[in-house]
């Protein structure tokens, strides 16, 4: 026990550590430029971002939990992972949809 | 008494008591009633407040509904004023008031939630500060004996908050995307609150994390830091952990062994 602990606080753990980090960071700078995606059928109502179907002010005016013809940005590839309840495929889609 | 403490002290007290007269002294321009005056004056007060707080909560506020709040927030203004003219500092006491006001004890997380919302007005309104650039930190890496030595300042805006429930899993289903799948209320949950840029973050941390920053944060070394998240938890990463940090900034002095203090 002592002796596990006492290996990772030494200076070489510490630096390849902070090493790692660094490195980390340089790539995901890279990764992170706001890669997002516009999902269809996640939003709860009043909380899409935009489009929601006419006479309506767009962000935040959807009438009902996950309609259909509302979206929500979010991370991309996360769309199609994230439940909507009136989605046919049960997930949210890339484009506006008929709710079931 | 001086004169104005004798016309302020029955004024300020007349703001939290509805069913007294309108303190002496009032006079209006118009020679309209004084007394219905000052109901207007007493109420904007109150509810002038009960907005600040409102705006500061608002998932709180989302927990209990909006007439339970405002019931909540009237009764701690009328415990517990304002100290300071400054709005954005109204609220500190809140979650404690919030601990053991009876009515709420049903909500064992409520105070936490709170908790984690007044960490994110606060983390707002603390001040700048530069992080340290990537260069100085890879510069580090020349002098490895240094490093346990070595002590953290971090950003003034970032605080940690521990809870026995799930307070970010609340906080992040009040977020506006979808609600989760299964929340397990009593799963113990830490947060890492921090301004990046003019962000606010609640990054969900683990808990041998938020014990390394909070020793950080009290000045202890990298070294004695990282041995005690090591030993509450052998998982404890800490490459992930200062990448977060460099990555979002919070780093903004590294102090190796016997430099002075900036």
């Amino acid at each position: 026990m002592t002796q596990s602990r006492a290996i990772p606080t030494t200076a070489a753990a510490l630096a390849l550590a902070l090493g790692s980090a660094i490195t980390l960071i340089d790539t995901a700078v890279a990764a992170e430029s706001g890669e997002m995606e516009k999902c269809f059928g996640v939003a709860l109502k009043g909380k899409n971002d935009c489009a929601a179907g006419p006479g309506t002010s767009c962000a935040g005016s959807s009438k009902v939990d996950h309609q259909a013809n509302a979206w929500k940005l979010v991370p991309k590839g996360t769309c199609e992972q994230t439940a909507s309840t009136t989605s046919p495929t049960g997930y949210g889609q890339l484009m506006a949809f008929k709710a079931q | 008494m001086s004169a104005a403490a004798a016309f302020f002290a029955p004024f300020a007290a007349g703001l939290r008591a509805p069913n007294r007269p309108a303190p002496p002294g009032l006079t209006t321009w118009n020679d309209s009633d004084p007394g219905v005056r000052f109901d207007v004056y007493r109420n904007n007060v109150v509810v002038s407040l009960v907005g600040a707080l409102a705006d500061g909560f608002p998932v709180t506020q989302s927990l209990v509904g909006e007439d339970f709040f405002l019931w909540m927030a009237r009764e701690y203004i009328l415990a517990e004023p304002p100290r300071s003219p400054v709005l954005a500092e109204y609220g500190d006491s809140f979650p404690a008031f919030i601990a053991g006001f009876e009515p709420a004890a049903g909500l064992a997380y409520l105070p936490d939630v709170a908790r984690l919302e007044r960490l994110r007005v606060r983390a707002y309104h603390a001040a700048d500060a530069e992080a340290v650039s990537t260069a100085l930190l890879t510069s580090q890496l020349q002098r490895p004996e240094q490093l346990p030595g070595t002590r953290l300042q971090l950003h003034p805006s970032l605080s940690l908050l521990s809870s026995s429930h799930a307070v970010v899993s609340i906080w992040a289903a009040h977020q506006g995307a979808a609600p989760p799948r299964a929340l397990e209320v009593e799963r113990q949950e830490s947060a890492l609150v921090l301004r990046s840029g003019d962000d606010v973050l609640i990054l969900p941390t683990p808990p041998a994390t938020a014990a390394f920053l909070s020793l950080l944060k009290t000045g202890a070394t990298l070294g004695d830091a990282t041995a005690a998240a090591l030993e509450s938890a052998p998982d404890f990463d800490l490459t992930q952990c200062l990448a977060s940090l460099i990555r979002h900034g919070a780093i903004v002095a590294w102090q190796p062994p016997g430099d002075p203090a900036p």
